[in-house]
């Protein structure tokens, strides 16, 4: 099958899967966006960006495919790193985005706060669970990233191949019904493995809670003063005190919306004016009650016309 | 148009100042005016600005409507309102009235028509007496024989016939009156000819030996063979009809031949007795006995044959009363009309379809019954009913009527019309003789005589259904509709059990001779007495035991006695408290009187014998013995094939029912190795299980549980009786595709505590700490229990503790935490302290953080909010309508087996829908107040197999995108506002609403879409189409939960082998079940009970939910949860089509062939196209499920 030779700047790389079934993976080097700064996860120049990795491939795959073309520093695929908010219809732009939100969309404080963490005196261990090798099913088309440990090896891997590659089979991590028993048991790790995680957790979340009161700038009943020197004024907690200060005056209402009650007084005013009271009023009344009794009469009886015409009144 | 208001606008607004003065009166009169005084009359508005709303919207109804109404006119509105039930139920009934009747300008040629046949029937020449076998020769050369009676002519009979021409004629009926009504579908518009015979012809003592009936058979058989000579000029076509197969009461029947009429009408001649004739009328009381043979001195009554012949005097007599009764209630007309044709829809009438047996040409019966409601019943002493004001509308005649049958009792009470002048007969002797009574205004005729108690009955509960449904204030439904469009034929909704009787090898050794008589042929006799034993044998087990057949049929003039259908349905609706108990009492063993005792073992035969009880009495009874919970709920229709076959030996009594009990069921080679185990099973095993796991928790020393326990709430459709397979513990000696393990859900809170931490991920961490806790305390309080902890589950991350108790029964249990909904709900809005929304304010960006939480919320509210709340109101729905249960388990089968269920349709969304065709709004009152009268209740459906058929019915006329209320909850019972909020971003379209999720997404909400609701349409439709041909042709019901799989793009088939679940399969090939382990073992050869157990394990469930999710927006799949071995799928249409390529195209694409673009055209970026990569994502499938499939099939079309 005779393909184009770039697809949108894309090169088509095709890799049999099974006898006589081609799968295509697009490739193409990792640009970066104009706008952001020069982007840190994935450095340009040596950066492989991959389109239409089948689901279930794994890093130890992709890394395999292109070992060839140089060493590879890191695979990483997209899903896995914070996604996208909704995708453009423009596909040089979502690239962009992509790499936009992961550049300078926050990353998680939990990265600074365990940097913060390494300076700290003696931080306890966390005991993780045991994980054995999982493949990790993604949706279907996703994109992942191959960084190279040299610029040379960019262009090796961007050549164009005519006759499909077999996409190598990775034994480490079983698939198909082996890879649910397997997902199984991991799911279901032995009772202890379960005590020892959980307390070392505790341990190190304990001693995390406590340097972050430490940290916090705000006591409590202390209120918070921004730059321009206003009072940020906040509800109240359950026992009517803000925890991390604050003034606590204000209404859940207010919390939420932003906007106080304005309605109050208005309502009063209303409750004021006396209905029926003048021989006109009663007049206008009646007249609109009639009018209002005529217009229902009318709704109904179109609508009834309406069924009519639809031949609903024809029992059999 | 709108610029030109806006400008006629802006011109009121300018001549307000100038014109102020002007008075009111103008605009009112001049809204006939011309353009130029339009401004004007707008401008009177324009004074009125103080409510600026009601102007707006009484300008674009147009002048003519802003008027004030008229006195006439508000008159006609408020009366709209006041007698009928609203004023859009008047103006329905209005619409459909003029439908149902004939149209005034086809009444004209008819009228001349009908003056035709009078002539040429004024005509006809006499005959000379003679001998009655003798006068039927000359008749039959023409082709026409006399339709004679029994008790037949003979030779000797040494009385005569003879033939002169009619002393009158009269149209009689509703013709004449002008109260016909559309008979249903393909059925003819009746025209009543009735003739009047000369008193000439009879003599006192004809009423004796049906010579009468000899007689009036040979003026009809004259008759017919002297039209039958002008049939051609006249255009028609000539057949006898006997109403009810009576051969006494036949008729001729002209049928007008196509085209001659645009009206379809049918015409019948019937001959009459004139009220002067000689016969001796006073010796036709029920009690009398007419028929005399020689030898016999008994003189048994002849009620049947006495009521027959003063039939002959009706017609006159009813057409001045039904006259009467017209001029005395204006709406007399129009309630009939409503009367029958609600009654018409319900198959009380005549026509080609199953009808209820009894109310063929019960037309009188239907405008007495009105009638009995304008002058009241003749009674000795106070009337227990007062005649009705006589300017009451339609509607309240009609709901009057209903009333009537709903309340009253025709097996105990008798009704006899005000006459004026007093009984005719003595009333005492109707109860004797007849069934149900109810005598007309002449006081002679017994509308009812043939119509069966069942019947009657079936009547009632018709009623009261119709009742409940125009008192209801529900707006689930259109009641307009429900009463008066909607065809109600259908035998599965509305019986309970149905069972099919071929009555050609019914032996007749329990009719006697007497009875053949009375009824004048063997058949009505045999219906009648069958009719009475049933109602007899089954008593109070049901409301109602109606007999079912085709009306009867016309024959030609040379078939002188009615053919009668061999085949007739009975149907049973079941009062669901006492349908299925296993012992009939019957009357002391003590007691001196020997008739009731006699009587009870007649009735029963072999069946009765005598047991002594607890209590110490001895009695006759009767027991019934059942083996399986399934089998005690047909004990109703065994005890009809029973009294069938000892009391009419028909032993082929068919009824489908029992068919569906398998569906549900396990199959044999497992059913029989949990029964040799001796455990308990099912829901009761289940719920033991589960109370002895909550003790075994609870009886934990205080010091090994973190916090103290505060309760444990089921939260599983095997808890509340409605998973459409029994719930079963683990039993080791099973072969492997069918090992699954049923994980039961609970959900367990502990006392508040002021120590948990305040973060998602701790609380995690403490849960597992929690059950590590328990678990390990458990184990070692329980031998043989194991417990493990699940570190997530399958679409969230919250820990469960799974547990396998010693009898091998297994539990999720999740504990619930409330603080888990603030941090969640922290993270959606926002930390409350930074981000106070100031108007205006950009919305910060939502990042990963915000989606997982969205998601987790949602599966915290479903799992800790609606979902115990869901399983208390569904148990107590399984606890007040006992068919309930059996229901949802029949559609969840039904929807599993159309791969649906799980995957597309929720278990609770299924819930809801069956809840819907239960309950209704304050049933849970209802039931707390008097749970009798709520078992005894119209709307108790008995059955679950008629529960069912009510789904499958709903499903397939539902307009599922109006959505729907389910009276779950008791009104008022309102939900918080939070719980609800959030759901429904997903992309199910079904909404069902209850009291406690007013946007009805939290268990449709994702899904059905509205591809999926729309196949569900049309598989329910195809469902009910076979329900139909079920009933009446006894076919099996497996083809309702056979998937059609030819719709799929590709199938990719499992290996049943290796699947757990295997044996819930519909259609499980038995082999496969039975060979254990031979797949496995060549590989490993450890004995069964070593095999690691996996509780709930199912690996076809995860890679189905897998493939969903890879391939969300490639294709969309199938598949049945229940066992299924195939998963079926189709492609999106959109992906087929050459694209062009995108970073995130979400599909797996192939570059297009550069020669199929060129076809293509110079398109912008014609070479940049990519299409779906088919082949590649059949094979990653296949690899994704190595030893899962074992083939994928792409099927072409």
């Amino acid at each position: 099958m005779p393909s184009p030779a770039l697809i949108s700047g894309f090169t088509p790389l095709p890799f049999s899967i099974s006898p006589g079934v081609v799968h295509y993976v697009y490739a193409r080097a990792h640009e970066a966006p104009k706008k952001a700064k020069q982007s840190q996860q994935w450095p340009a120049g040596r950066t492989l960006f991959l389109v239409n990795v089948p689901p279930d491939a794994t890093e130890r795959e992709i890394t395999e495919i292109f070992k060839s073309c140089g060493t590879i520093e890191r695979v990483s695929f997209d899903s896995d790193a914070p996604p996208v908010e909704e995708p453009d219809s423009s596909d040089e732009e979502e690239e962009e985005e992509i790499e936009e939100t992961a550049v300078d969309g926050e990353e998680p404080q939990r990265k600074r706060r365990r940097k913060d963490k390494t300076k700290a005196p003696r931080p306890p261990q966390l005991i993780p669970l045991p994980s054995p090798a999982i493949r990790k099913l993604r949706r279907t088309s996703q994109s992942a990233h191959v960084i190279f440990l040299d610029d040379s090896s960019l262009p090796r891997a961007l050549v164009p191949s005519s006759k499909p590659r077999a996409w190598p089979a990775g034994d480490e991590e079983p698939s198909g019904l082996a890879h649910y028993t397997s997902l199984y048991t991991s799911l279901r790790p032995p009772l202890d493995a379960v005590r020892t995680h959980a307390d070392s957790f505790m341990e190190l979340f304990e001693f995390e809670q406590a340097k972050l009161k430490q940290k916090s700038r705000y006591k409590k009943g202390e209120a918070v003063v921004d730059e321009d020197g206003f009072t940020l004024v906040t509800r109240g907690g359950a026992y009517g005190q803000a925890v991390g200060g604050g003034v606590t005056v204000a209404s859940k209402r207010f919390q939420s919306r932003g906007e106080t009650r304005s309605m109050g007084r208005n309502r009063k005013k209303d409750t004021k004016e006396k209905a029926n009271f003048y021989a006109f009023q009663k007049a206008e009344k009646q007249r609109s009650d009639l009018m209002k009794l005529r217009r229902d009469w009318e709704s109904t009886k179109e609508q009834v016309e309406k069924l009519k015409a639809s031949r609903k009144f024809k029992p059999y | 148009m709108a610029a030109a208001t806006l400008k006629r606008k802006r011109e009121v607004e300018q001549s307000v100042s100038k014109e102020r003065d002007q008075t009111p009166e103008i605009s009112d009169t001049g809204s006939q005016g011309e353009d130029d005084e339009k401004p004007e009359d707008e401008e009177w508005n324009g004074v009125n600005a103080s409510e600026p709303l009601d102007v707006d919207e009484e300008l674009p109804r147009g002048g003519k409507h802003a008027k004030v109404p008229t006195g006439v006119e508000v008159r006609e509105m408020k009366e709209a309102a006041g007698l009928f039930r609203s004023s859009s139920f008047k103006l329905q009934i209005d619409a459909i009235l003029p439908n149902v009747r004939p149209k005034d300008k086809h009444r004209l040629p008819l009228e001349t028509f009908l003056l035709s046949l009078h002539t040429l029937l004024m005509n006809i020449p006499s005959t000379s007496p003679a001998q009655p076998l003798d006068a039927t020769r000359p008749l039959l050369k023409k082709g026409v024989s006399v339709p004679y009676a029994t008790p037949l002519p003979t030779e000797d009979s040494n009385w005569k016939v003879a033939f002169e021409a009619p002393s009158n004629i009269i149209l009689a009926g509703s013709w004449n009156t002008k109260t016909s009504v559309k008979p249903p579908l393909g059925g003819q518009y009746g025209i009543d000819v009735a003739v009047v015979m000369p008193d000439s012809l009879f003599q006192e003592k004809d009423y004796l030996n049906g010579r009468f009936f000899h007689k009036r058979a040979f003026y009809l058989a004259t008759l017919s063979a002297a039209l039958s000579s002008k049939i051609d000029d006249l255009k028609v076509d000539l057949a006898y009809h006997s109403q009810m197969d009576n051969p006494r009461l036949t008729k001729l029947v002209l049928t007008p031949r196509p085209g001659s009429f645009k009206l379809n009408v049918e015409i019948s001649i019937i001959p009459v007795l004139s009220t002067t004739s000689p016969l001796l009328l006073q010796r036709l009381a029920p009690s009398e006995c007419s028929v005399r043979s020689a030898g016999d001195d008994a003189r048994k009554p002849t009620p049947m044959y006495n009521t027959a012949l003063l039939t002959a005097l009706s017609p006159p007599s009813h057409l001045l009363s039904v006259h009467k009764w017209q001029q005395e209630a204006a709406a007399f007309t129009d309630a009939l009309t409503l009367l029958r044709v609600w009654a018409n829809q319900r198959g009380f009438c005549e026509g080609s379809r199953m009808q209820v047996r009894g109310f063929e040409g019960k037309g009188p019966w239907w405008s007495t019954l009105l009638g009995l409601l304008v002058t009241g019943e003749e009674t000795v002493g106070k009337p227990k009913r007062k005649p009705l004001g006589r300017g009451l509308s339609s509607y309240q005649f009609f709901k009057a009527a209903l009333d009537f049958l709903a309340t009253f009792d025709f097996g105990k009470e008798r009704i006899f019309l005000k006459t004026g002048t007093g009984h005719n007969y003595p009333p005492s002797e109707y109860a004797e003789t007849h069934d149900a009574v109810f005598v007309d205004a002449s006081s002679r005729i017994n509308l009812l005589a043939d119509v069966p108690l069942g019947s009657l009955d079936f009547l009632k509960c018709e009623a009261k259904k119709t009742l409940s449904v125009l008192e209801s204030a529900s707006s689930s439904f259109d009641p307009f509709a429900e009463t008066f469009l909607h065809d109600k034929h259908a035998l599965c909704t509305r019986f309970d059990a149905i069972v099919r009787v071929d009555l050609s090898t019914a032996a007749l050794h329990d009719i006697d001779k007497h009875s053949i008589i009375d009824h004048a042929s063997p058949h009505n006799a045999l219906l009648a007495s069958i009719s009475r034993r049933l109602r007899q044998g089954l008593g109070d087990r049901t409301k109602a035991v109606t007999l079912l057949h085709p009306t009867s049929s016309r024959r030609p003039l040379s078939q002188a006695l009615p053919s009668n259908s061999h085949i007739f349905y009975i149907g049973l609706v079941y009062d669901t408290e006492t349908a299925f108990r296993q012992v009939d009492h019957g009357p002391d063993a003590k007691d001196p009187e020997s008739a009731a005792k006699e009587a009870f073992q007649e009735l029963w035969g072999d069946k009765a014998e005598l047991r002594m009880f607890k209590d110490g009495k001895i009695q006759q009874s009767v027991v019934w013995d059942v083996k399986t919970a399934d089998e005690k709920s047909h004990i109703p229709i065994q005890i009809v094939k029973y009294l069938l076959d000892i009391h009419f030996g028909i032993t082929d009594g068919r009824s489908w029912h029992s068919s569906f009990d398998t569906l549900i069921r396990m199959p044999e080679p497992i059913s029989k190795m949990y029964a040799e185990t001796k455990q308990l099973v099912g829901f009761k095993g289940a719920t033991t299980a589960f109370d002895n796991l909550v003790k075994a928790i609870k009886a934990l020393p205080e010091d090994e549980l973190p916090l103290s326990i505060l309760n444990f709430v089921p939260c599983s459709s095997a808890l509340r009786y409605t998973s459409a397979m029994a719930p079963v513990p683990r039993l080791a000696a099973l072969p492997a595709n069918a090992s699954y393990v049923q994980t039961i859900p609970l959900i367990v809170q502990f006392e508040k505590s002021a120590k948990w931490p305040d973060d998602l991920k701790a609380i995690r961490v403490v849960k597992m700490a929690f059950f590590e806790r328990i678990a390990s305390s458990l184990m070692n309080a329980i031998p043989g229990l194991t417990a493990a902890i699940a570190i997530r589950g399958e679409d969230d991350n919250d820990p469960t503790m799974e547990v396998l108790t010693p009898e091998g029964w297994a539990f999720a249990i999740h504990i619930w935490h409330d603080r888990e909904l603030t941090l969640l709900n922290r993270i959606i809005v926002g930390d409350e302290a930074q981000h106070i929304k100031r108007p205006g304010e950009k919305k910060p960006t939502k990042g990963a953080e915000y989606h997982d939480a969205v998601a987790e919320k949602e599966v915290y509210l479903r799992r800790f909010i609606h979902g115990p709340r869901h399983h208390r109101a569904v148990t107590k729905l399984h606890h007040a309508f006992p068919a309930f249960s059996g229901t949802t388990r029949l559609v969840k089968r039904w929807f599993a087996a159309h791969w649906l269920l799980d995957g597309h349709v929720s278990e609770e969304a299924i819930e809801l829908l069956c809840a819907h065709v239960f309950a209704y709004p304050q049933w849970e009152s209802d039931h707390d107040a008097n749970p009798e009268a709520f078992a005894a209740s119209a709307s108790q459906v008995g059955s679950k197999e008629r529960g069912f058929a009510m789904v499958i019915e709903f499903l397939q006329s539902w307009k599922w995108d109006e959505g729907l209320l389910v009276a779950l909850y008791d009104a008022g019972s309102a939900a918080d506002g939070e719980s609800t909020e959030g759901v429904g971003s997903g992309q199910g379209v079904w909404a069902l609403k209850t009291e406690m999720d007013p946007t009805g997404r939290v268990w449709t909400n994702k899904g059905p879409d509205s591809i999926v609701a729309r196949r569900i349409q049309a598989l329910a439709r195809a469902t009910w189409g076979h329900l139909g041909t079920v009933e009446t042709e006894s076919e099996s019901i497996l083809p309702i939960f056979t998937h059609p799989n030819g719709d799929y793009h590709f199938l990719v088939e499992l290996n049943p082998s290796v699947l757990p679940r295997y044996h819930q399969n519909v259609h499980a090939d038995l082999a496969l079940l039975s060979q254990r382990h031979k797949k496995f073992s060549n590989l490993q050869n450890t004995p069964a009970d070593e095999v690691e157990v996996r509780i709930g394990f199912d690996p076809a469930r995860l890679f189905f939910k897998d493939l969903q999710r890879i391939y969300a927006n490639t294709f969309r799949i199938f598949w049945d949860p229940l066992g299924g071995d195939t998963f079926g799928a189709v492609w999106d249409p959109t992906l087929r089509e050459p694209r062009s390529f995108k970073v995130l195209g979400g599909f797996s694409s192939a570059p297009c062939p550069v020669e199929a673009q060129k076809g293509k055209g110079k398109d912008s970026k014609s070479k940049d196209l990519v299409v779906l990569n088919e082949a590649a994502v059949l094979s990653e499938i296949r690899r994704l499920g190595q030893g899962l499939v074992k083939d994928v099939v792409p099927q072409k079309k």
